[in-house]
């Protein structure tokens, strides 16, 4: 998250950023893990807008972050569009077309990657329209 | 058929069987997966199955590089307007973070 948040200093004045909150990855009433009992990261599966949105806002607290966060619908229609869940990291060009997609996490999560499409994306958008 | 051969071809059966279930887990909706992973010892699955190998496959999705990102107007966390994606087409690019707290 501070390597995410060090992006969106540097370059949310050019591009927008957003944290799509999704459903949990591990809550309790699922597939708890141990480093989450460690850290007292204890949520329930999320089921409607608010329990999401109450669970985005801790978590935005807890982690000090500062990107601005939208809140997937319970129907998930979103995370199942882009395979986002556990989580995953997404750049959309200009035109609206996916420029970059990383892996599925929690394997794939790789901001340095991110960060090189995102310059590309920018000279490509910076330069006169053909 | 001496006894030592029938217990490797029966261990093949076992682990194909069980690499065969791991892998429909991880294909299925997150809540199913994460009930299966809740009564799965773990350290089987990570220990004797290439589960990230697996996991990448799995979880690859239909979204390419160079498609058109499926539009989406969702509620913001801080204050009462909504977001949609396409209202950036030809502004500037967008970086979407999906994950969660947990």
């Amino acid at each position: 998250m501070p390597a995410l948040n060090d992006l969106y200093r540097r370059y949310g004045d050019r591009a927008a950023f957003y944290v799509v909150y999704i459903q949990e990855a591990h809550p309790v009433d699922f597939w708890q893990t141990s480093s989450n009992i460690r850290e007292h990261v204890l949520l329930n599966s999320t089921r409607s807008l608010s329990e999401r949105t109450e669970a985005a806002g801790t978590c935005a607290v807890r982690l000090g972050l500062r990107l601005p966060a939208v809140i997937d619908k319970p129907d998930d229609v979103v995370e199942r569009a882009y395979t986002g869940w556990p989580d995953r990291l997404y750049l959309v060009d200009r035109n609206g077309r996916v420029a970059y997609k990383s892996a599925a996490g929690p394997f794939g999560f790789e901001p340095g990657d991110l960060e090189r499409a995102l310059k590309r994306a920018l000279e490509t958008a910076e330069r006169p329209s053909r | 058929m001496r006894t030592g051969a029938r217990i490797l071809i029966g261990l093949v059966v076992i682990y194909g069987a069980f690499y065969a279930i791991v892998l429909w887990a991880m294909c299925q909706p997150p809540s199913t997966f994460g009930r299966f992973m809740r009564y799965t010892p773990n350290a089987l699955v990570f220990g004797a199955l290439p589960a990230e190998k697996m996991w990448l496959w799995a979880r690859a999705g239909h979204l390419n590089v160079g498609d058109v990102a499926p539009d989406f107007t969702l509620p913001l966390l801080h204050g009462d307007t909504a977001v949609t994606l396409s209202s950036f087409r030809g502004q500037r690019p967008v970086v979407l973070v999906f994950g969660s707290y947990t």
